[in-house]
C-alpha cells in the first residue's frame, strides 16, 4: 500500500529550517539569561541585605535544598501523597464531568434548567469551601480529594459543553440516518468534535486540581506538600516554603506536558 | 443492460404536505406531493432552489417527521436508521477524525458486525472511486472531489435498496464532477438500488436517471415528469458528446423556467 501523498506538508527549504533552528536557539537562550539574571537579583537582593533573605529565602540556599530533598527522600512522600490525591480528584472529577455533559446533552431541557446553578456553583470560591470539606469528610485523604474534584469537574464540564457546541450538524444527520442512539452519538461525534476542548479542559484541570489538592493541604495539614508548605511558612522558613513551591511548579509542568503529549498523539488527524 | 424499472412503486409519496414554523410564520414547503417510483429506478428531483426537493429526502430519510399525506418506503414508513436506506449529504459529511478507511467502516459498522468482510468491502470500494491507497488518509489531506469519492463509498456500502443522494457533487468543479457521476453510475449498475437523487444540475439529472421530475417553485408541486430514455449502461463523460442528451437537457431547460416563473 502506498502512503498517502501529504498534500499540507510544506517542503521546507534549507536556508527556512536554518532560520527555524535560529529562532529557537535564540528563544531559548533568551529564557536562561531571564532565569540567570532573576536568580542572580534575587540573590543579591538577599546577600546586599536590601531585603531581608528570611522573608524571600535565597536560591542558592533552596536550590540545593531542593535538590537534597529530592535524592533524600523526605519530600518524595509529601509528592506521592499529593499526587495520588491528585490523580484520584483528576479521574473522578474528569468522569463525572462527562457523564454529566452526556445527561445534559441527552436532555437539553434538563440542561437549560440547570445552567444557573451550575454557573453559581462554579463561582464559588473553593478555597472557601475546604473548611466544609474537612468538617464533611475529615483530616485525612478525602477532604483534599474532594477539593481536588471541586475545581476538575466544573473545568472539564464547561470545556466538554462549550466544544460540543462545535458539532457539525451533516455528522449528527449522518449519524441518525445511520440509525444510531444518543449515546452513540455522544461517543462517536460529540466527543471527538469536542476532544481539543475536552483536552484543553484536561491539561487545564490537572494543574487546577494539584492546587486544589495543596490547598486543602495548606488548611487540614497532613502529609502533603500543601502541608510541608505551611509547616515550613509556621516556622519562618522562607528557603523551604521555596523549595517545595519549585517542586509543585516542576510538577505542575511535567503533568502538564505529559497532558500535552497524549493531546498531540489523540488528535493527530487535525495535523 | 436496460432497464425496465417496474411500477409498482417501491417508494410511494400520496399528497405530501410539509410545513416549517419560522420566526412565527407559516412555511409552506410541500405542497401535495404524489409520486410513485419504481424498484430499481434511478429519479431525480430537479426544481429552484427552496422548492422543497431536500425536504421531500429528509422525509424518505425518516430525518423529518411526516405531517400530512403518505409516505411508504417498500410498504413501511420511512424510519431514520432503516437498514435498507442510505443517505448522501451535500458536504462530505466525513468525519475528520477518522480516516478515509475509518470513515465507511464508521457506517458499515452499523449494519455489518464481521471486521473481516467490512474490511474487504471497504478496500474494493475505495478502489473503485479510485482512492485505493488512500485508506489511511485524514479527510484534511484530500481534496474535496476525493472525500465526496469517499462520502460516495460510503453510501454505497451500506449496500441498501434505497439510496438518497441530496446534491452530493454540488460544491465540486465541472471536470471533477464527470468523473464522479461516472463512478456513481458505476457502483449503481452494480447492484441497481432504487435512487432518488437532488440536484440543481439538469444535466446532471439527465445523464444520470431514468425520469426527471421537475419541482414548481415553493411550495412545492411536480409540474413535469420526464422519462429519460437514454441507452445503459451509461457514461457521464461520454454523453456529453450526444445529441438526444442535450435535446433532454434543453426540454427540462424549459419545463425549469416556468416552475421559476409559473404559468398563471
Amino acid at each position: 500500500m502506498t502512503p498517502p501523498p501529504d498534500v499540507t506538508d510544506p517542503s521546507d527549504s534549507d536556508t527556512e529550517r536554518n532560520e527555524a533552528l535560529r529562532h529557537r536557539t535564540m528563544v531559548f537562550a533568551g529564557r536562561i539569561v531571564l532565569l540567570l539574571v532573576t536568580a542572580g537579583g534575587w540573590e543579591a537582593l538577599a546577600r546586599l541585605d536590601l531585603i531581608p533573605a528570611a522573608f524571600i529565602g535565597q536560591p542558592s540556599v533552596f536550590l540545593p535544598m531542593m535538590v537534597e530533598e529530592l535524592l533524600g527522600g523526605s519530600i518524595l512522600h509529601a509528592i506521592a501523597d499529593t499526587l495520588s490525591a491528585t490523580l484520584a480528584a483528576f479521574v473522578l472529577g474528569g468522569v463525572l464531568a462527562l457523564l454529566t455533559a452526556l445527561v445534559l446533552h441527552t436532555w437539553p431541557l434538563l440542561k437549560a434548567v440547570v445552567d444557573p446553578y451550575l454557573n453559581a456553583m462554579n463561582a464559588l470560591p473553593r478555597v472557601a469551601l475546604v473548611p466544609l470539606f474537612i468538617i464533611w469528610f475529615g483530616l485525612g485523604a478525602l477532604s483534599k480529594i474532594v477539593s481536588g474534584i471541586s475545581l476538575m469537574y466544573f473545568i472539564l464540564l464547561y470545556n466538554t459543553i462549550a466544544g460540543a457546541q462545535s458539532v457539525d450538524p451533516d455528522h449528527v444527520l449522518l449519524a441518525r440516518s445511520l440509525g444510531l442512539t444518543q449515546r452513540h452519538i455522544f461517543l462517536h461525534i460529540v466527543v471527538p468534535t469536542a476532544a481539543p476542548a475536552i483536552f484543553a479542559g484536561l491539561r487545564l484541570g490537572l494543574v487546577y486540581t494539584l492546587l486544589g489538592v495543596v490547598t486543602a493541604e495548606l488548611i487540614a495539614g497532613g502529609k502533603g506538600l500543601g502541608s510541608l508548605i505551611s509547616y515550613y511558612s509556621n516556622t519562618f522558613n522562607a528557603n523551604g516554603v521555596f523549595a517545595v513551591l519549585l517542586v509543585l511548579v516542576i510538577l505542575a509542568d511535567l503533568l502538564s506536558g505529559l497532558m500535552t503529549r497524549i493531546e498531540h498523539h489523540l488528535t493527530r488527524w487535525k495535523g | 443492460m436496460a432497464t425496465s424499472p417496474g411500477h409498482g412503486g417501491e417508494i410511494l409519496l400520496d399528497g405530501v404536505v410539509h410545513a416549517f414554523r419560522r420566526h412565527g410564520h407559516t412555511l409552506r414547503v410541500l405542497d401535495g406531493l404524489s409520486l410513485a417510483i419504481g424498484k430499481g429506478e434511478f429519479v431525480s428531483l430537479v426544481g429552484p432552489s427552496g422548492c422543497g426537493k431536500t425536504t421531500a429526502l429528509d422525509l424518505m430519510s425518516g430525518l423529518l417527521p411526516l405531517q400530512r399525506g403518505s409516505l411508504l418506503i417498500a410498504g413501511a414508513p420511512p424510519l431514520a436508521g432503516r437498514r435498507d436506506t442510505a443517505r448522501m449529504f451535500a458536504r462530505d459529511a466525513l468525519l475528520p477524525w477518522r480516516t478515509a478507511y475509518g470513515n465507511i467502516d464508521f457506517a458499515v459498522a452499523t449494519r455489518q458486525p464481521d471486521a473481516q468482510r467490512r474490511d474487504t468491502l471497504i478496500r474494493s470500494l475505495l478502489a473503485d472511486v479510485g482512492l485505493a491507497g488512500f485508506e489511511q488518509a485524514y479527510p484534511r489531506q484530500l481534496s474535496q472531489g476525493m472525500r465526496q469519492r469517499v462520502a460516495l463509498a460510503r453510501t454505497f456500502s451500506l449496500e441498501s435498496a434505497h439510496i438518497f443522494l441530496d446534491e452530493p457533487f454540488g460544491a465540486l468543479d465541472a471536470q471533477t464532477k464527470l468523473l464522479l457521476q461516472d463512478q456513481l453510475l458505476k457502483l449503481w449498475e452494480r447492484v441497481h438500488s432504487t435512487v432518488v437523487l437532488v440536484s440543481h444540475d439538469l444535466a446532471e439529472a439527465v445523464a444520470l436517471s431514468d425520469r426527471v421530475i421537475v419541482m414548481s417553485a415553493r411550495p412545492g408541486r411536480i409540474i413535469a415528469d420526464v422519462p429519460i430514455t437514454l441507452p445503459r449502461p451509461r457514461s457521464a463523460s461520454k454523453m456529453q458528446a450526444m445529441r438526444e442528451f442535450h435535446e433532454l437537457c434543453a426540454q427540462l431547460w424549459r419545463e425549469l423556467e416556468r416552475a421559476v416563473e409559473p404559468v398563471s
